[in-house]
């Protein structure tokens, strides 16, 4: 698994730090995702029946947000005076929804401690291997690769205490090969969810399209843009239960 | 049996969450503060949790849960205004139907499968009679006129209604897209910040400048002889464009606008930027000026249409508009009205305690209450639970039997605190349970501040709590804005021979959105205003909400905690708790 994930990483790699403007993309996409880990490993935090795990999942979450602003630094660094998407994702935490990186249920709440600390360890160990192919490339300009060296060795202590917690669940007989199996099995269909959710949205946008120009065109010549200025409300005044319940 | 009414409002941006019980607020929650990201909009549902929990009770429990708008009637605006502008609207058309037609158009079937309520129980309230009713039901006031201004809802973008005992009468509105709400929004865009967010970094940033585009912003918008308005629609393509809120005509009336995160150094404060970027930056602070006080005397229109029409002495606000705390400063100074008040969450949030106020008094006939008079509604974190937290957070803490006191001590040391009492405030503004706290005796504060501890803009003024006792002594209050300045929401100016004493939290204009705080409302943080006044003889202190840039206020003693760690802060005080910088 892991040599092919390499083997892909490798050219996509390659490919994308290369085109203009994308290493920023990239950035301020790391940006967003160690921001949304900030917010899941807090909640984790909160929620954790293990006081133990407390301390961990808190200084794991402070470990992200710093690196979430080293990203975004580098992302402004590499872009000074200009706006452009990189920007807006960095600027912008209501994309962290649109990207269906938190909201809804968190994290820990969705997966239990165990399959939460195995999503640790794999996401964190991924991460680890995409950096690396990063550095062992000489991908990146010479600053955002210091940056990245930084970050890689708080990555590493991330995959070494989620490791070490899943072998204490291990001893107690708990079924971590499992759950590492279902964490990856998980990523995986969320990043098909994901292309699928993408792919679903250009084709239904491309067909709202066509109706828009087949269907809703021919009623331009009905329609008006409102005149401003007061208009007199001649709504009933009537507040019924019968009227409250009606949605328009 | 007590009555339940749970207020929902959610899908655009800010959502939240109100529960009545008997027709009283025994708590509000705005789901940001859950879910850490600034501005949700998704359906609330950590914030109806906590709300049902607090009150012990479950959703089946519920009488009725209303909604905060009539979903179909904005799906028709939404539908006949890409109509309208065909084709121009080509852009949004597909997007807005894919979030239609994806989710929004099911609501009650969403509602109920979300929060567990049954259909029968589930109600909608128009968007502009839930601002209305949030400030009415609200207010001390039985006989109003009330005035809504937000950006859109269904259709109207103003509305002005009579209020009378228990009725809402409605009496005219503006229709979309002539929005003074989408206009300001607009020049927010312009000046690159973002909508819905930005709003007041552009009041902050029109202190600086000179209104030199008066002329120019005038263009935008034409009144009528019967006191209404309208926008000139060549300038703005918010209707019909899917991102971009001014077309191409508004950046030749205005100028190239301004990028995003861009340096802001004026005349008053140019560092070392060149003459060009000086002059760049003078002309934003110049818009913004141009389009501020194009704002208040909008609103002096409008509130002056309200007084002829409707006659009463008090006059209710809603609306995100309302939250334009200097319009209000000039509507108390030198509108007609004799009283003044707006909701501390005047916004799209503020929706959802309207909804539920107007279920239980319009819809099911109850009289009114009592005013709102707290603003600490949200979620408390009980002490034991967040001694517990610190302990296993490694926090290096001790408990304190006075932490007024020992704040002000430390405040009059120079200290900057994280200030987290009892339960989350309700609405945009901290005050005095999720704050920040600092002296505001030294200029040099609002910088460190500003740099070192928000990581935010250094243009940002900062605001001052005061004791109400002291506030006539320091500042100049309209008698008309006693109400909203004790939710921060009007500025008044600084005595000129006090502002030396307070150079921290005075604007470069001599204003400061003042907060007066009453023993009754918040005894804690009233306390250690006066605590710090015995100690400085200033019994004002540098207020300003608890959370980082981008983020949204912390709530509970884990956000606290991860906050203190990430900012300059030098201590914290929690419910009791003083906790210690970490080394």
């Amino acid at each position: 698994m892991g040599q092919l994930r390499r083997a892909l990483l490798t050219p996509v790699s390659e490919i994308a730090w290369r085109l203009p403007g994308w290493p920023r993309r990239l950035l301020a996409e790391f940006s967003l995702a160690e921001r949304g880990s900030m917010v899941d490993m807090l909640a984790a935090a909160q929620a954790t029946p293990r006081r133990e795990m407390r301390r961990k999942y808190f200084l794991h979450a402070l470990d992200e947000g710093r690196h979430a602003t080293i990203f975004a630094d580098r992302v402004r660094a590499l872009s000074p005076g200009r706006a452009d998407r990189a920007e807006a994702v960095i600027e912008d935490a209501g994309l962290l929804q649109d990207h269906g990186i938190v909201g809804g249920q968190t994290l820990f709440e969705r997966l239990g401690e165990l399959d939460f600390l195995a999503f640790v360890y794999v996401a964190e160990a991924d991460a680890v291997e995409q950096f690396g192919v990063y550095l062992d490339r000489n991908l990146p300009d010479a600053e955002t690769s210091a940056s990245l060296r930084a970050i890689l060795k708080d990555e590493a202590f991330h995959v070494s205490y989620s490791r070490a917690e899943c072998e204490r669940y291990r001893k107690d007989g708990k079924p971590v090969d499992q759950a590492i199996r279902a964490v990856r099995w998980r990523r995986f269909k969320e990043g098909w969810m994901r292309f699928t959710r993408d792919f679903g949205e250009w084709t239904s946008g491309f067909w709202l399209l066509v109706l828009y120009f087949v269907a809703v065109g021919p009623f331009r010549v009905l329609a008006r843009v409102e005149t401003g200025g007061w208009k007199v409300v001649a709504r009933p005044g009537a507040a019924g239960l019968a009227a409250a319940r009606l949605e328009g | 049996m007590p009555v339940y009414i749970l207020g929902i409002s959610a899908l655009y941006h800010d959502s939240a969450a109100v529960l009545l019980r008997d027709g009283v607020v025994v708590g509000a929650a705005q789901e940001e503060r859950y879910s850490r990201l600034k501005h949700d909009a998704s359906l609330p549902v950590r914030a109806v949790q906590w709300l049902l929990s607090d009150a012990g009770i479950t959703a089946s429990d519920l009488d009725h849960l209303v909604f905060y708008e009539k979903p179909l009637r904005k799906f028709e605006r939404i539908l006949a205004t890409s109509v309208a502008t065909f084709p121009r609207s080509w852009g949004a058309f597909p997007r807005q139907m894919r979030s239609w037609l994806g989710d929004k158009l099911w609501l009650r079937s969403t509602l109920c499968a979300t929060f567990g309520v049954r259909p029968e129980r589930v109600l909608f309230c128009e968007h502009h009679l839930s601002h209305a009713a949030s400030a009415f039901y609200a207010s001390p006031h039985a006989e109003a006129a009330v005035l809504a201004v937000d950006g859109v809802g269904e259709w109207a973008t103003t509305t002005l209604w009579r209020g009378s005992g228990t009725t809402l009468e409605p009496i005219a509105e503006v229709r979309w897209p002539h929005s003074l709400g989408m206009l300001y929004s607009t020049i927010t865009a312009h000046l690159g910040f973002a909508v819905n967010e930005g709003e007041y970094k552009v009041m902050g940033m029109a202190a600086y400048g000179q209104p030199k585009f008066r002329a120019e912003v005038d263009q935008l918008l034409r009144w009528d002889a019967s006191g209404g308005y309208a926008l000139d629609l060549d300038y703005f393509s918010f209707h019909w464009h899917p991102t971009r809120s001014g077309t191409p005509a508004l950046e030749r009336l205005l100028g190239p606008p301004r990028f995003p995160g861009a340096p802001f150094t004026p005349a008053a404060f140019p560092g070392d930027a060149t003459p060009e970027q000086v002059a760049d930056s003078q002309r934003y602070a110049d818009v913004a000026a141009s389009a501020q006080a194009q704002m208040e005397e909008a609103m002096l229109r409008l509130v002056a249409h309200a007084k002829a029409a409707v006659g009463t002495d008090a006059l209710c606000l809603a609306g995100g508009v309302a939250l334009n705390s200097v319009a209000n400063r000039r509507i108390a100074k030198e509108g007609p009205f004799a009283h003044l008040w707006v909701q501390p969450a005047a916004g799209d949030a503020g929706g959802a305690m309207g909804a539920a106020l107007w279920v239980w008094h319009a819809v099911l006939g109850n009289p009114r209450g009592p005013a709102l008079s707290r603003p600490d509604l949200g979620r408390i974190t009980p002490v034991d639970r967040a001694r517990e937290m610190l302990t296993d957070l490694g926090a290096k803490f001790e408990v304190v039997d006075d932490p007024a006191r020992s704040a002000a001590a430390d405040l009059a040391a120079g200290k900057v605190i994280g200030w987290v009492q009892g339960g989350d405030e309700w609405g945009p503004r901290a005050l005095g349970h999720r704050s920040i706290l600092a002296d505001p005796r030294s200029a040099e504060t609002k910088d460190h501040v500003n740099a070192r501890v928000k990581y935010r803009e250094l243009f940002r003024p900062f605001a001052p709590a005061v004791t109400v006792e002291a506030a006539d002594a320091w500042f100049d209050i309209p008698e008309a804005a006693r109400e909203p300045v004790r939710w921060m929401l009007a500025t008044a100016d600084v005595r000129p021979e006090k502002r030396a004493a307070i150079p921290a939290v005075v604007h470069v204009d001599g204003s400061a959105r003042v907060q007066t705080v009453d023993a009754g409302a918040s005894p804690l943080f009233h306390r250690l205003l006066s605590e710090f006044g015995a100690l400085t003889g200033v019994p004002i202190v540098l207020n300003t909400s608890f959370n980082l840039k981008g983020e949204p206020m912390v709530s509970c003693t884990v956000d606290a905690m991860a906050s203190f760690h990430r900012s300059g802060l030098d201590l914290l005080y929690v419910d009791g708790f003083r906790v210690e910088r970490p080394r």
